[in-house]
């Protein structure tokens, strides 16, 4: 029998139909590219340390499909590791610091080359029995270059921004450990490490991790010294508190707003598959996010962003450039110039509103 | 029956022992003879007391947090003062517990709901132990009166741990319960007296910060206990004029009763006059919970040249008049030109 259509629901956001494989897709072949890049078969005996090839066709493949802890609803009774650690992929690794030691619950990306080992951030506690950061490095070096056949990795400590104190209060532990580089914070200095003196903020610096070449990239805006790092292997793009899904505390507009233009030329010139931010702070429901302090996250969006909100970010940088106001978007919040406490009865258009579920 | 009937009945039967009536009958009047003399709350007003120097006030880091769930401070060996950890709740309210001969009375039950998640009621319970050991008293013997000063979350979350204690009852969670449980008629003008045997608690309306708010004042310690509605750190107004003439009611009182001490629910100002942000779990150098009656003073003559809704400070407390919920006065601290 047809159907009368004046009787069909018009569903206006129904999602498009997925594909559906449960024995795995025959079409994608046996190799995708990448596979190569999966170096687990190790020789059993190693005369000498495995040297990686990083060179390769579209991102490294990766994971980040594991559940960050969130924290809990008595945030004295939390028994979470301190430092949750989900391995990207052999040569990636990103930590979390538990929720309950810390509100602001940073992210913190640790990176391996043939030549070097690179710690982006370091998390928002300094004591290090209440957040072994160091401890939780050391025995990722350890256990990595065990795979490796190697005694030792030097590595590096930058920050997404040296004066953001959710991300710079690990460094300490980080003083005197042996063949560590610490990238210095004042701006002037940092600026001259990276060989950016003359270049701030046209020029991008790098970090060559061996044959893994970390670029940096000046992106001012939430902070004065604030730097993203582009890693060429997994084509990852760590932006910090530039653009994260969350509530961007916008430093100075006109910075923010080059900045994001900068990260576009940037993304247009290079393959980028995902923006890695700093913090996690929206829901799982558009637009709805989590107070300040909140120790209790369960509905926490995933950290990953996909590069086109870099577009939607300039676009909406753009409306709050020069006023002092908040603007929501679905997948991150735009404070300038207002209290981080602010709050709006605008609500984007066609943006569905839901409240994600109370928990008990 | 109403509820409070309901209540009041529930708790009448509970304090009957099973064992049979006659029996009771028996041990009661042996109770009653072994039973000390009242203790008298009339003479040498008002009591001395001390707040502490500091209270527990969280932690750099909430899961290394190894205070107790509640602080229990006695003010005077009649009156506890019990705070609820920042690590189980932000909100951390203050919550008095105050003894008479025939009742106990507990103003404010804390954040969490659950037993599980923080133990309220067994805080409670162990006060009121530790006070009938030292007056050699039956904990049986005790009403427990579980009220609250206002109608938030905040400050009767826990009241449902206390369902099923014996010889209890629990204010209703509705305005007009509320009124009804201290049987008033003329809220929020009229002034009622409640006897814990011996020690009057006055209560009177306190609306403006929530519609449904109580003052109470305790004859004995001479506190006078203001819940949300004036406390030190940002005092939410959320309906000017019935909030400032709840302060013109609390200045007249204090003109004609002496009080020692004004007591808020929350701190949320550090030593030296600083905010602490809505929500923070540490509060390292937290300003004292108690306030003078100058300072309310002060700040009532502050507040009779607010005209705008906006966010003033008197010296003691910030009046956020009518500004949404969870105002704070902080800067995002990055800005740069």
């Amino acid at each position: 029998m047809a159907q009368d259509s004046t009787c069909t629901p018009t569903l206006a956001a129904k999602p498009p139909e997925r594909p559906f494989y449960p024995n795995g897709n025959i079409a994608l072949g046996y190799n995708t590219p990448g596979v190569r890049h999966t170096d687990s078969a190790v020789p059993l005996h190693r005369g000498e340390p495995v040297v990686h090839d990083y060179a390769c066709d579209g991102p490294a493949p990766g994971s980040l499909s594991f559940r960050w802890t969130y924290g809990s609803n008595v945030a004295a009774k939390n028994r979470d590791p301190r430092v949750q650690v989900v391995q990207y992929n052999e040569d990636t690794f990103v930590l979390r610091q538990n929720v309950c030691v810390h509100w602001e619950a940073p992210f913190t990306y640790l990176l391996f080359g043939n030549a070097g080992a690179l710690l982006i951030d370091t998390g928002a506690t300094t004591d290090a029995r209440h957040y072994p950061l160091r401890e939780t490095v050391d025995a990722i070096v350890t256990r990595w270059c065990q795979a490796r056949g190697r005694t030792s990795i030097p590595l590096t400590v930058a920050l997404t921004s040296g004066e953001d104190i959710a991300q710079n209060q690990g460094l300490v532990q980080f003083a005197g450990r042996p063949a560590t580089t610490v990238v210095p914070k004042p701006l002037a200095v940092m600026k001259q490490f990276y060989g950016l003196g003359s270049s701030w903020p046209s020029g991008t610096g790098r970090i060559d991790l061996g044959d893994r070449v970390i670029e940096v990239i000046p992106t001012p805006g939430s902070h004065k010294d604030g730097v993203s790092f582009y890693d060429p292997y997994c084509d990852l793009l760590f932006t910090g508190d530039l653009l994260f899904p969350g509530k961007i505390n916008i430093g100075n507009d006109r910075d923010f707003l080059a900045s994001l233009e900068r990260l576009r030329d940037f993304a247009a010139s290079k393959p980028v598959k995902w923006l890695l931010g700093g913090h996690v702070e929206m829901m799982f429901v558009p637009g709805r996010y989590y107070p300040r302090f909140a120790t209790y996250k369960p509905y926490e969006r995933v950290l990953e962003m996909t590069p086109d909100l870099i577009d939607e970010a300039i676009v909406h940088a753009r409306a709050v450039q020069g006023k002092d106001m908040m603007l929501i978007r679905p997948d991150f919040v735009l404070f300038n110039g207002v209290s981080p406490d602010q709050k709006t009865k605008v609500w984007p258009e066609g943006v569905p509103k839901i409240d994600a579920p109370h928990p008990f | 029956m109403d509820r409070r009937t309901f209540l009041a009945h529930n708790a009448a039967i509970a304090a009957v022992p099973l064992t049979g009536a006659a029996l009771t009958a028996a041990t009661d009047t042996a109770a009653a003879a072994t039973r000390p003399a009242p203790i008298d709350f009339h003479s040498d007003l008002p009591a001395p007391g001390a707040f502490p120097k500091r209270w527990i006030c969280g932690s750099s880091s909430c899961m290394d947090n190894t205070d107790p769930p509640v602080q229990v401070h006695w003010y005077n060996p009649h009156t506890a003062i019990l705070r609820q950890n920042k690590a189980y709740s932000y909100e951390a309210p203050f919550a008095p517990l105050y003894f008479g001969n025939d009742r106990v009375l507990l103003l404010d039950e804390g954040y969490v709901q659950l037993r599980n998640d923080c133990d309220y009621r067994t805080a409670v319970d162990q006060c009121i132990d530790e006070w009938c050991r030292r007056n050699r008293r039956d904990p049986a013997s005790l009403e427990l009166l579980v009220a609250f000063t206002h109608l938030h979350a905040d400050h009767y979350a826990a009241t449902n741990q206390f369902a099923d204690r014996p010889n209890t009852r629990c204010m209703g969670l509705t305005h007009e319960e509320m009124v009804g449980f201290w049987g008033m008629t003329n809220y929020p003008e009229q002034r009622v007296a409640l006897d814990l045997g011996g020690r009057e608690i006055l209560i009177w309306g306190s609306p403006g910060h929530v519609v449904s708010e109580f003052a109470y004042y305790d004859s004995y310690t001479q506190i006078l206990y203001t819940g949300d509605m004036f406390y030190r750190g940002r005092c939410y107004i959320s309906f000017w004029q019935p909030w400032f003439d709840s302060m013109k009611r609390l200045i007249d009182f204090c003109n004609t009763h002496p009080v020692t001490h004004v007591m808020g629910c929350h701190v949320e100002i550090s030593k030296d006059g600083q905010d602490y942000a809505y929500g923070m779990t540490w509060q390292p150098d937290e300003a004292p919970v108690e306030m003078t009656v100058q300072q309310l003073r002060e700040a009532y003559a502050h507040a009779q040249k607010i005209t705008e809704p906006g966010i003033y400070f008197t010296g003691t407390v910030f009046l956020c008049n009518q500004t949404r919920g969870t105002t704070t006065i902080d800067r995002n601290p990055y800005r740069y030109d």
